[in-house]
């Protein structure tokens, strides 16, 4: 790794005066496994390093609506009751990151920020309508999940900002969600394509819809396409096949260890119907 | 049979307390005083002339020792029989990932930063990476001329080095009986084309070695390397020094499965040790593990054979292929010994094997548990399922009809003593419940090995009784992790009856111990336990001389059982009381030593895997539900330590079977660290059974067997067997991934 | 560079090191305690792992200047004086290792584990314990260990 200056700010606003001050010379450091590979592998150079251990955005909290510091680890989030009542989607997918030491580690400002289209977080907390508060010298924004990432390990985050909060709004009652993993070779892996999907059934209609998928695209994807085709719709196996079909042209998935771009195109299509179907099952109704 | 006392028990790892306290010393540990730290520029080019390297910048660096290319160390080639590694690439080089330039620093950035300040100007070369192209006229030649070797051997062996085919290494013929003949006989005749691409050992210990040179000339070194006195004679020869010069270090080996048999950078530090006037370490990182390491050989296998209308095989034709990628000097032999498995554990009556080795400007290629073996038990074992699918039989009864029992003759002419081949085949479709019914997408494959001891090369040991009466195996042979330190403690302990808790076994570097091959090849409870053996009779002999003078008896009446020695009228002495008097007459310590060169050995092991799996016909993934894995065993000695081999073995072939390729594209390994590079998890194993097929024909001291490479061979062509069973999809190449799969299912859709 | 105060195996150390040292190499080199093995250098082999604060870390991807103020365990520090740790124990006796090049690691971990769950299930401790790769063991006896440990069934 090269040389840098290590800053360890105690509290946000001085975090916010460094970033403004060294803006693209500096990056933040939370748990730091994504940055300190990318750093050993010489791809990123920063002459400063801002460490956010210090800062008090660790909180877990909310009532309906969950309310997540953006320095909270993968770990104290899969481990949260709270967590695991309000969104247990996330924390079942928060669960299968990595390993326990990387998830003892990353937070989930991290995940949000790094911007990984494999990692499992981000589409997770699509799926559940997050959005992101952000900070900066300059004020406060809040933005959508839908609307933040941009390409590849690319987001809408200026230089000067920081992600203070990630909040998950109260879900839909009724609303059941599942995230699946497609680990095909070994269980320590990215996916070869992951889906986190969310229903909710009001009338005997599908309602609340949200598909959104990893590790098929530069940016973790919601399939609007699929989404649109089930709303109202009453399920059934024809009409989640057909829905699911759609995805196929949602998805830009990369060939690479895990499977080729077609391969990976074809199960979309498997696990986003497997995942529908799974939801369903789950909200104690049974397709046919 | 006198009841056995050590042997047979499940004892833990004598060196256990040191490994699990984070004790033990490996090559990465060693820290020298005044020690700098080496670092490679290495090659992005997979075939290309060297211009120029210009390393001023990099000299001027603070904290930079020296700075080497090529063209500053003498031509040297290292090897482990070849000799056609150089020390650094000189004139050109071969495959993404030569050593080009070494910076010997203060601290490994400085290192690093340094080799970043290296110029070099490279003109490329046309290259070529597949075997098979790389034999055809025209093609790119890596070599001009063939390496130093040594003569080939006589034997039924026909061995041609360098032969005129481009970029051949080596072709060697295994011939038995006459082919022609038996090709004629046969009915019907099948012939099918397989594939087997790179894995890595994966050993979790990265090379790293440590030279330092004594002010009198004496080289210390520290390596991870499993055959030290080996090691030492190559630097020797490398070095122009005597072998004494020379001490090799004891150190432990963080994995090793064949691939740590090499100097890899070792003679290369020496010389940055000599030039930068401080002793230097290099430890190399995962990242070049994978891309310069020594991996498996990728194997091309034709096999072609006649069967008559029963069912018998009469004739078979193999060529194995073997990518040696850009050296060939990484094995210890002309080829690789898997190429003589071509006719399996089965009755071939004549069978003509040609293996050949072939240069690409790829990662070069090293021995790799059982080397050559699962690549061509991948063939023949998935050969014989689709010969027995042709002639519309089960693959069980298939091998039934052929496998090798009592009284047969082995493929190339072996007679092996007590053939336990047809036991072993049953006791795993037992076990299995081959033939029950399945569930569906649910399928059984078997596949099945055999291979003998290993027998080549002398091993020593040398065992003291000091005045108080405890007891020292001192070996030349590092560990590994098999527990050969155990097993050697326990038949001291069982010869000289004394409790395992007395008997100290310890690893001496080159200067203290005698010459050791080491390990590898399954050979080293046969023949390090045959050394301790050895020295044990003899210390045995003279402890009970010195208790019959004790004792006021001949040495023949004395018996000597749970370190008491006594006579017929009831007298006695314990071990420790012995050794006191005979202290005090200036007779102690005793000591034996104990040599065993062995024979070629008349016995084999046979191994057979039965793999379950369920695939999912949605998305072709495989699921290893159970694996069955049954061995021909002589007398185990620590049933721990063995079954741990067993199980290691078996998730290392369960790897290459569905998880593991090393991806070499254009010439480069892609996936260059364990992020892309996947090993088994603790979550990837399946249910795994072991059967042990007890019988008494082992060579090892009490009839013990070898398991270090048995369970590792037949597992990828049992669970890719199995697949055909459980959704009618063959795979001919590996690893059995679900895109395969999937890709196999819908090509039958399209087709029905 | 930066001056970092911590406890390490429950002693206070007190450094200076550049502000890019690795934990990993902190531990090998500045405190000479090289029980903590390097191996992929990326975080996903678990051969560096230690706790920090009680919690598994990759030490290869963990910077020493964010390990100041903290309290560090790494192999050396398990034994009570000359008496393993039951785990240390059972890995001996159920052979939970073989070239012991992965178990600092792996022992580190199975601490962690039995800190939170003292009686994983089998499933759990696959699970948990998916991190930290063994090429020598296949996974079996490592998991028997954690196992007999578990479950007191060892003698120390």
């Amino acid at each position: 790794m090269n040389s840098f200056t290590y800053i360890e700010p105690a509290a946000v606003g001085e975090a916010l005066a460094a970033l403004a001050q060294y803006g693209d010379e500096a990056k933040l450091i939370a748990g730091g496994t994504g940055l300190i590979n990318l750093m050993k592998q010489q791809l990123v150079q920063p002459s400063y390093l801002i460490g956010l251990r210090r800062l008090p955005l660790t909180t877990i909290a909310g009532n309906g609506e969950l309310r997540l510091g953006a320095l909270a680890t993968l770990r104290a989030l899969e481990n949260s009751d709270l967590v695991r009542r309000q969104a247990p989607m996330l924390a079942q997918a928060i669960h299968l990151v990595a390993t326990v030491r990387i998830r003892t580690q990353a937070t989930i400002g991290g995940a949000v920020s790094h911007a990984d289209p494999a990692q499992d977080t981000p589409p997770a907390l699509l799926a559940l309508d997050a959005r992101v508060k952000i900070r900066s010298q300059r004020g406060e924004r809040e933005v959508a999940l839908d609307q933040f990432f941009t390409g590849y390990y690319e987001t809408v985050l200026q230089p000067d900002e920081l992600v203070t909060e990630v909040i998950v709004p109260a879900q839909p009652a009724g609303s059941s969600a599942v995230y699946l993993k497609f680990l095909p070779q070994t269980h320590d892996d990215y996916a070869t394509v992951a889906v986190a999907a969310r229903v909710a059934l009001t009338g005997g209609k599908l309602s609340n819809v949200r598909v959104a998928l990893g590790a098929a695209g530069s940016t973790p994807i919601r399939a609007r396409a699929v989404e649109d085709a089930l709303i109202n719709q009453v399920p059934t196996l024809k009409t989640l096949r057909e829905a699911a079909a759609l995805v196929a042209g949602a998805v830009d998935p990369t060939s690479d260890f895990r499977g080729s771009s077609s391969y990976k195109r074809d199960m979309a299509v498997v696990f986003v119907r497997r995942a529908l179907e799974q939801a369903l099952t789950q909200a104690g109704h049974k397709v046919a | 049979m006198a009841s056995l006392v050590s042997i047979g028990q499940a004892v833990g790892h004598v060196e256990g307390p040191a490994k699990v306290t984070g004790h033990t010393l490996y090559s990465a540990d060693v820290i020298l005083p005044g020690m700098a730290w080496a670092k490679c520029l290495r090659s992005s080019f997979p075939h290309a002339r060297i211009k120029s390297i210009n390393t001023a910048p990099a000299r001027a660096l603070a904290g930079v020792h020296a700075v080497v290319t090529g063209a500053d160390l003498p031509d040297v080639r290292i090897g482990r029989f070849y000799l056609d590694i150089p020390l650094l690439a000189r004139d050109k080089v071969r495959f993404v990932g030569e050593k080009v330039a070494a910076v010997v620093a203060d601290t490994p950035e400085i290192a690093e930063a340094a080799l970043r300040l290296i110029e070099v100007e490279y003109e490329e070369l046309p290259a070529v990476f597949d075997a098979l192209e790389a034999m055809k006229p025209g093609a790119p030649i890596l070599h001009d001329s063939a390496p130093a070797h040594p003569k080939p051997p006589a034997g039924h062996e026909e061995v041609h080095i360098s032969p005129p085919i481009p970029n051949v290494l080596s072709q060697v013929f295994y011939r038995h009986g006459d082919i022609k003949a038996g090709f004629a006989q046969a009915a019907r005749i099948f012939e099918h084309v397989f594939y087997v691409p790179p894995v890595h050992q994966g050993y979790i210990e990265p090379h790293a070695c440590a030279v330092g040179i004594r002010p009198d000339g004496k080289i210390d070194v520290w390596l991870s390397n499993k055959m030290p006195f080996v090691a030492r004679h190559q630097l020797a020869v490398a070095f122009d020094v005597p072998d004494e010069r020379i001490r090799v270090n004891a150190v432990s080996i963080g994995g090793d499965f064949g691939g740590k048999g090499s100097l890899m950078d070792t003679a290369l530090c020496y010389y940055l040790a000599s030039r930068s006037h401080r002793p230097v370490k290099m430890v190399m990182n995962y990242t070049e593990e994978l891309m310069a390491g020594n991996p498996r050989h990728t194997g091309h296998f034709i096999f072609r054979t006649g069967v008559d209308s029963a069912g018998r095989i009469t004739a078979r034709y193999a060529r194995t292929l073997f990518n040696c990628g850009a050296y060939g000097s990484f094995i210890p032999a002309h080829t690789l010994h898997g190429a003589h498995h071509a006719g399996g554990s089965y009755r071939i009556p004549n069978i003509e094997i040609e293996s050949l080795r072939v240069y690409t400007n790829t990662v070069p290629r090293g021995h790799m548990r059982s080397p050559g073996a699962p690549q061509t038990i991948f063939a023949v074992e998935t050969h014989m399922d689709m010969i027995a699918a042709e002639l519309g039989m089960n693959p069980m009864d298939f091998r039934r009809l052929n496998v090798l029992s009592e009284g047969d003759v082995a493929p190339l002419g072996e007679r092996w003593r007590h053939v336990a081949g047809k036991e072993t085949l049953e006791a795993a479709a037992k076990a299995a419940g081959w033939g029950t019914p399945k569930g569906k997408n649910v399928g059984r494959g078997v596949a099945m090995y055999d291979r003998p001891p290993g027998a080549n090369g002398q091993s020593t040991a040398t065992v003291t009784v000091d005045a108080k009466g405890r007891v020292t195996l001192l070996t030349g042979a590092p560990d590994t992790g098999t527990g050969s330190y155990t097993v050697l403690g326990q038949l001291v302990a069982e010869e000289l009856c004394v409790p395992l808790s007395q008997v100290s076994v310890v690893h001496g570097s080159t200067d203290e111990a005698s010459w050791e091959q080491g390990p590898g090849g399954s050979r080293f409870t046969h023949t390090g336990g045959k050394a301790a053996y050895e020295a044990c009779q003899k210390v045995r002999q003279a402890l009970l001389e010195l208790a019959g003078e004790h004792l006021g008896c001949t040495a023949a009446q004395v018996s000597l059982k749970a370190a008491q020695f006594s006579t017929p009228e009831g007298k006695s002495v314990s071990l420790a009381g012995l050794m006191e008097w005979a202290a005090a007459k200036g007779k102690a310590p005793v000591s034996g030593a104990g040599v065993y060169n062995p024979a070629p050995v008349d016995v084999t092991a046979f191994a057979a895997q039965i793999a379950e799996v369920e695939v999912d016909p949605e998305t072709g993934q495989v699921t290893l539900r159970k694996l069955v894995t049954a061995h021909d065993v002589g007398t185990i000695i620590n049933p721990l330590t063995h079954q741990g081999q067993i199980e290691g073995g078996a998730v290392q072939g369960i790897g290459q079977a569905l998880i593991e390729h090393l991806v070499v594209r254009d010439g480069q390994v892609t996936n260059v660290h364990l992020g892309d590079y996947k090993l088994p998890t603790a979550k990837d194993i399946p249910e795994l059974q072991t059967v042990l097929v007890p019988t008494d024909s082992g060579l090892a001291p009490h009839q013990g067997k070898a398991i270090g490479e048995h369970s590792n061979v037949s597992t990828p062509a049992a669970i890719a067997n199995a697949v055909y069973d459980a959704v009618g999809v063959r795979l001919m190449d590996l690893p059995i991934t679900a895109e395969k799969v999937y890709a196999g299912l819908r090509a039958k859709e399209s087709h029905q | 560079m930066k001056k970092i105060s911590l406890r390490v195996n429950g002693q206070a150390q007190s450094r200076e090191v550049p502000d890019n040292r690795l934990l990993i190499d902190f531990l090998r080199y500045d405190l000479a305690l090289t029980g903590t093995k390097e191996g992929c250098s990326v975080g996903v082999c678990g051969a560096c792992t230690v706790l920090l604060n009680g919690q598994p870390v990759s030490s290869c991807l963990t910077l020493a200047v964010m390990a100041e103020g903290a309290e560090v365990t790494t192999i050396e520090g398990l034994a009570h004086g000359d008496q393993l740790d039951p785990l240390q124990q059972a890995f001996i006796d159920y052979g939970g290792f073989q070239c012991g090049i992965c178990t600092p690691g792996q022992i580190m971990a199975a601490k962690a584990l039995l800190n939170s769950n003292p009686h994983p299930s089998k499933a759990e401790i696959q699970d948990w314990m998916m991190g930290n790769l063994c090429r020598c063991t296949g996974y079996y006896k490592i998991i028997e260990s954690i196992q007999a440990a578990a479950e007191g069934k060892v003698r120390v």
